[in-house]
């Protein structure tokens, strides 16, 4: 919330309607002039600093030259037929293999040059190709990569996190109606157990409904073969998504419940609730009016971060429950120092975020009337 | 409608939104009916087959006879092809997960060499469960040998030999092998296998030096002080100085593996006689840049934890002396900074240059190599790792030494379910189609691979146990030798002969004009008579053509080995429309040995091949020009339009010229290039269009080409890919998001199920020594050795060798003697009275070695007894 551009200004001055309207549209036109230019400042910044770490500053081509190395001298050492040439003819031979993958790696260029050039490439979405990784189909369009591992991790995250927001959320506004209350000392009980992450409970349950009762698989997105029919195939997608979105839910829902009952409990003791309460009004419309309203930036800001947060997936837990997400993506593109992946992967995430902050100072002056763009203490 | 619904109906919608979004790409066509279709093929001699009910049929081809090929065949007896109908494989990353799986029937196999112990111990302890114990990966220690003093003055005591050698009695193997790695292993100390040829044939003589630099502490430390003293060292509280710091070692541990306790384990060795140690823990990534590409001189590390596989049974290990140990190994610092006594590089080099006449001569100089590589010890060999690929007890399979089943060429056509013709097979493996498949230059991902080898086949397959090849498709073959070289055959289906002089024949193709698409003629660009080392000719078949069917009904033809010869050369021709740099340094490779081909017969076909590449089996002496490339086998049609599509820049086959290109990779099975792939067909089927036209068509009809693209339109129509093959599956789907491969059994291949059912199991004989506990010195004294496998006797005339060892009461091997048949699965080890008089008083002990015909992996006993 600090950061974000709200300002109060319930007093307006009347001014003239031509003055005011060019003021207004000079005042949001300067702001989205600034705000956007951060924002490019921030993601320039943010993917340089990742192709430089994803590159460990030049590092990874030290890697990459003896990675080169090693798999020439594993090749050389299996092949009986190479075994069979002449030392000459060998070396001769290992040198061209070590400059064809080097130059395949673009090797042959200073690390500094190829990171301006990965940069530019990256601003303009051009993600370009892995250089160890394929998407699925066979693909080393990167872009083909993650759009392949999208709808898996869209599908299994969205539910998860969809039900999990609006679950919570309303939950909570329920508890915050009835402080005190064996549900609400429950939820502040349970609410350690969200320390635990998602894979952790995952794994008990596949140890439980897996394992053990044998009622749902372990893993996997659909069975093997997968069903040929479509409805077949959604049921068996649903089957196979019960355990993971059961270990998220599980491990999201306590924390979340009372965090948000905290915050609405906090609104819930304002004067204008409490004069609400005096004035008869019902529950529900409490809630709605005198609560709800109020934290709706709050409560947007959040659904929206948690939107995006979705695109980066979860690594373990996708390893664990063998769902073919972004998550397990990214992690194998870390540990084969795949560059163009990670930097895929992160600029997509930056622009996301960035369109995101962006975007929500607009939409918080359509929810909440005592903001205005551009005002004392915006950008 | 209220807000609160409308809202929920949205949600509701987005998440049934994102749920068919998932699908999209995943979601499986409805199998179309099936296809029937006529075309006209060139293809003399018809096939007509049933078809049964059970097995759709996906092509049927009718011949200029009107004779009607379909691609199944009823199940009946004998049976003939694969056993299963069909196989579903699918990913599983986790071996206990697996594991738990197979216990409920849900995994037939789990294909995936597990190290894992306490896996391990799961399958052991089930009743359902069985396994393959395998071989493949082996560690070993490298040591820096620059110095004595590195740039910045630091001593390296590793530079000395001795210190080197004395290395092998401060590590205990047996330690390494039972506690650090679980069991799941076998002590090591050679640059040879354990399982391989040459070790086989050197049994006795490894053994006696084995137990010559078994572990013995107290021996490394007297040897390693005197010659850190003599290195100007010095012993100071208990902790060795030189130049008043600390002697620090610095230890290179890769993390990935058991080697990171073998890593803790030897500096922790080192730290009990007095070095101080410094524990780099790094990745195999890196820890690369440092030991294969950083100055050894820098002194960045003393001694890396090395590891490295063997992917097929070894049959040659000769030439490991001059690759691991000397500067002939390969152009990197490293090995660069070896220095050798020159009796041992002499030898080792003329034993990788095979410089010996007869496999005596090379048997004794491997002796020689043997003893001089431990005084030389620039590598310690520590353990050959052994692996489990666990399977239900029902289920039978082929499973290599090395490869295990994953590795294993004959895997499919052996996997079956005990009793049960038919049904289905679940295989589970770690993961799978990482990358696309196109039999040039596609996926070799050792999971793929395992696929991929189950829809194609060889000419020849190695023997699971012994590496040595077996005729697939090959009736015989005949190997000509230069007098004087050392090649021997073991198996009658191959002819070995010796010529004092092999000339390459004016006609034989030696070369390829990529620009004119012709082959050029040993006339045409050798300017003397050649001759060669070796002569290979191999008899196909004279059925071949008419038996034996691509998966699409398409006749196997001559085309198909001159797609194989002509692209041998071509992509790595500048002047080629399909040119890859990439394939540049094989063809060279390639080029350095190879003298000729000649085609001396259509059909049958025969063809000769002319190469001065020959190795010690006659059986691995053979060139066969079958069409199976380095990732898969290839129909000349299908690469055709793979051909087409290279050329027009719309996909490349190697990964290295799509990244050049910025293209596509080529796969056959697929995303992007399918439906290029189909405009291809289409196009080349409406031209009559053929790659390398100019020579295609001597020996390709239209007729054929017409019926090829026909029946490749009809396979695409059904299963939407262009992968085929001969093998005994076909691939029916491969499912690249949920990672499942769907295989189905090739109606049309003709080899009876049981063809290769003698490769089930491994013969791994099983050596009972029997014999007395107290000898009289100067009296015979008489030893059985019992020889079985699954508790029969082990037939004589498959065990090539029994030794037994005597080892003294000192410790010293006394008599190496060969033991005498008795009976099938019976020898005898007798110490004559001569013999008992020779050895001292004391505890002695008397081991047996078996080497068998089936298996290269020979089998030990040993006893003790006490002469008085």
């Amino acid at each position: 919330m600090a950061d974000v551009p709200m300002t109060s200004e319930a007093v307006a001055v009347p001014r003239e309607r031509g003055r005011t309207t060019s003021s207004t549209f000079i005042r949001v036109f300067r702001y989205t002039a600034i705000r956007l230019l951060a924002l490019v400042i921030s993601v320039v910044f943010g993917v340089y600093l990742t192709i430089l770490v994803a590159n460990m500053g030049g590092a990874v081509d030290d890697i990459r030259r003896g990675q080169i190395r090693e798999g020439v001298a594993m090749m050389l050492s299996m092949d009986p037929d190479l075994r069979q040439l002449s030392r000459a003819e060998r070396d001769v031979l290992a040198a061209e293999y070590i400059a064809i993958a080097e130059a395949r790696f673009g090797l042959d260029q200073p690390f500094i040059v190829r990171s301006f050039r990965f940069l530019q490439n990256a601003l303009t979405l051009d993600l370009g190709r892995a250089e160890h990784l394929t998407s699925d189909s066979g693909s080393r369009q990167v872009r083909q990569i993650i759009l392949e591992r999208l709808p898996p991790t869209l599908v299994l995250f969205a539910t998860a996190n969809l039900f999990l927001f609006f679950f919570s959320v309303t939950l909570a506004l329920f508890l915050s109606r009835r402080y005190g209350t064996f549900l609400d000392r429950m939820v502040i009980a349970f609410s350690p157990a969200s320390s635990a992450p998602s894979w952790f409970y995952g794994l008990f349950l596949i140890l439980f409904f897996a394992a053990m009762w044998g009622v749902l698989p372990y893993g996997g997105m659909v069975s093997a073969p997968p069903p040929a029919q479509t409805s077949a195939y959604l049921l068996d997608l649903a089957r196979h998504m019960v355990l993971p979105v059961s270990a998220m839910v599980l491990s999201g829902i306590f924390a979340s419940t009372y965090s948000w009952r905290t915050f609405f409990l906090i609104y819930s003791s304002e004067d204008y609730v409490e004069m609400a309460k005096a004035k008869g009004l019902a529950s529900r419309d409490i809630e709605r009016h005198y609560i709800l309203r109020p934290t709706l930036p709050t409560i947007i800001t959040s659904f929206a971060l948690m939107l995006i947060s979705m695109w980066t997936g979860a690594i373990i837990l996708e390893t664990v429950f063998n769902w073919p997400g972004l998550g397990r993506l990214f992690f194998s593109a870390i540990n084969l120092y795949d560059t163009p992946v990670i930097v895929g992967e992160t600029v997509v995430y930056a622009y996301l975020l960035a369109l995101t902050v962006f975007m929500l100072d607009f939409v918080y002056v359509l929810v909440d009337p005592r903001v205005k763009i551009g005002g004392k203490g915006g950008a | 409608m209220s807000k609160s619904k409308w809202s929920l109906f949205v949600i509701l919608l987005i998440a049934i939104g994102l749920m068919v979004a998932a699908c999209d790409t995943a979601a499986p066509e409805t199998i179309q009916e099936i296809v029937e279709r006529e075309v006209t093929v060139e293809v003399e001699v018809p096939v007509e087959v049933e078809v049964p009910v059970e097995v759709e049929v996906p092509v049927e081809v009718e011949v200029e006879r009107e004779v009607v090929v379909e691609r199944a065949i009823p199940r009946t007896f004998p049976p003939v092809g694969a056993w299963p109908d069909s196989i579903v494989v699918f990913e599983e990353p986790s071996a206990d997960a697996a594991v738990s799986r197979m216990e409920t029937g849900e995994i037939d196999l789990y294909a995936f060499a597990v190290g894992n112990v306490d896996v391990y111990d799961q399958v052991r302890e089930s009743a359902n469960l069985d396994y393959y114990r395998s071989f493949g990966s082996y560690n070993e220690l490298s040591f820096n040998p620059s110095g004595p003093e590195f740039g910045e003055g630091q001593l390296n005591p590793f530079s000395v030999a001795a210190i080197r050698e004395a290395m092998n009695y401060l590590v205990d193997r047996e330690f390494i092998v039972q506690e650090l790695m679980g069991g799941m292993g076998a002590p090591r100390w050679f640059a040879f296998n354990n399982a391989s040829n040459d070790y086989a044939l050197l049994a006795d003589v490894a053994r006696a030096l084995e137990f010559e630099y078994s572990y013995n502490p107290e021996l490394a430390e007297e040897i390693i002080s005197a010659e850190m003293e003599e290195l100007g060292a010095t012993l100071e509280n208990g902790v060795w100085t030189y130049n008043g710091e600390p002697v620090d070692i610095i230890v290179l541990i890769r993390t990935e593996d058991e080697r990171r306790e073998i890593g803790d384990y030897v500096a922790s060795q080192l730290e009990d006689i007095g070095f101080t140690t410094t524990r780099d823990y790094r990745t195999g990534a890196e820890a690369s840049p440092i030991w294969i590409q950083g100055e050894p001189t820098e002194g960045l590390f003393h001694i890396y934890t090395g590891g490295w596989i063997t992917t097929a049974v070894p049959r040659n290990l000769a030439g490991n002396f001059a690759f691991f140990y000397t500067d002939m190994g390969l152009a990197f610092p490293l090995w660069q900074a070896y220095e050798n006594d020159p009796a041992f590089y002499d030898l080792a080099a003329r034993l990788d240059e095979s410089d010996f006449t007869t496999i005596e001569e090379r048997t004794q100089m491997m002796t020689e190599a043997l003893e001089l590589s431990m005084q030389d010890s620039v590598r310690l060999w520590l353990a050959d790792r052994a692996s489990i690929t666990p399977r239900r007890v029902e289920v039978e399979v082929a499973a290599d030494l090395y490869g295990a089943v994953s590795g294993s060429w004959l895997w499919p056509f052996t996997i079956r379910r005990e009793g049960e013709l038919g049904g289905t097979i679940n295989i589970a493996m770690p993961s799978m189609l990482p990358e696309p498949w196109n039999p040039l230059n596609g996926s070799n991902w050792i999971y793929d691979m395992m696929l991929i080898r189950s829809t194609g086949e060889m000419a020849t397959l190695p023997d699971p146990f012994t590496g040595l090849a077996w005729p697939q498709r090959l009736e015989r073959a005949e190997v000509l030798i230069l007098e004087g070289l050392p090649v021997a055959s073991t198996h009658d289906w191959v002819d070995l002969d010796f010529a004092d002089e092999i000339v390459v024949p004016d006609d034989a193709w030696v070369d390829w004009d990529a620009e004119e698409q012709r082959f050029l003629t040993a006339a045409e660009v050798y300017t003397e008579t050649e001759t060669v080392n070796r002569l290979s000719t191999v008899y196909y078949p004279e059925d071949m053509f008419e038996t034996v069917m691509w998966h699409d009904g398409s006749p196997m033809s001559i085309g198909d080995f001159l797609m194989a010869m002509i692209l041998q050369f071509d992509r790595a021709k500048e002047a080629s429309p399909y040119y890859d740099a990439s394939a540049v340094p094989a063809f060279n490779s390639f080029m350095a040995a190879f003298r000729g081909v000649r085609i001396v017969s259509e059909n049958p076909l025969v063809i000769e091949t002319y190469s001065n590449l020959y190795q010690l089996d006659a059986e691995q002496s053979i060139t066969t020009w079958f069409p199976y490339y380095a990732q898969g086998q290839g129909a000349w049609h299908t690469l055709a339009l793979g051909l087409m599509g290279e050329e027009n820049g719309d996909f490349a086959f190697s990964s290295a010229k799509a990244t050049e290109a910025d293209t596509e990779w080529l796969g056959y099975v697929t995303g992007p290039s399918i439906p290029v792939l189909a405009d291809n067909l289409a196009e080349a089927a409406a031209d009559g269009w053929v790659p390398y036209a100019n020579t295609f068509s001597e020996f390709v009809s239209e007729d054929e080409i017409a019926a090829r693209y026909e029946n490749l339109d009809v396979w695409y129509e059904r299963f939407g890919h262009f992968w085929i093959g001969t093998g005994a599956f076909y691939l029916e789907r491969a499912f690249p998001i949920e990672r499942t491969v769907l295989l189905q059994r090739n109606p049309l291949f003709p080899d009876p199920s049981d063809k290769w059912d003698r490769f089930a199991e491994a013969a791994i004989a099983v050596v009972d020594l029997d014999g007395p506990a107290r000898v009289t010195r100067g009296q015979e004294a008489t030893f059985d050795i019992y020889v079985t496998f699954d508790d029969e006797p082990y037939a004589a005339e498959d065990i090539a060798d029994v030794k037994f060892l005597v080892f003294d009461a000192t410790g010293e091997l006394a008599f190496v003697e060969e033991a005498t048949l008795v009976e099938d699965g019976l020898w005898q080890a007798t110490l004559t009275a001569n013999m008992t008089q020779q050895l001292p008083a004391g505890s002695n002990r008397i081991e047996a070695v078996v080497v068998s015909n089936l298996v290269a992996l020979p089998s030990f006993d040993a006893v003790s007894f006490v002469t008085e």
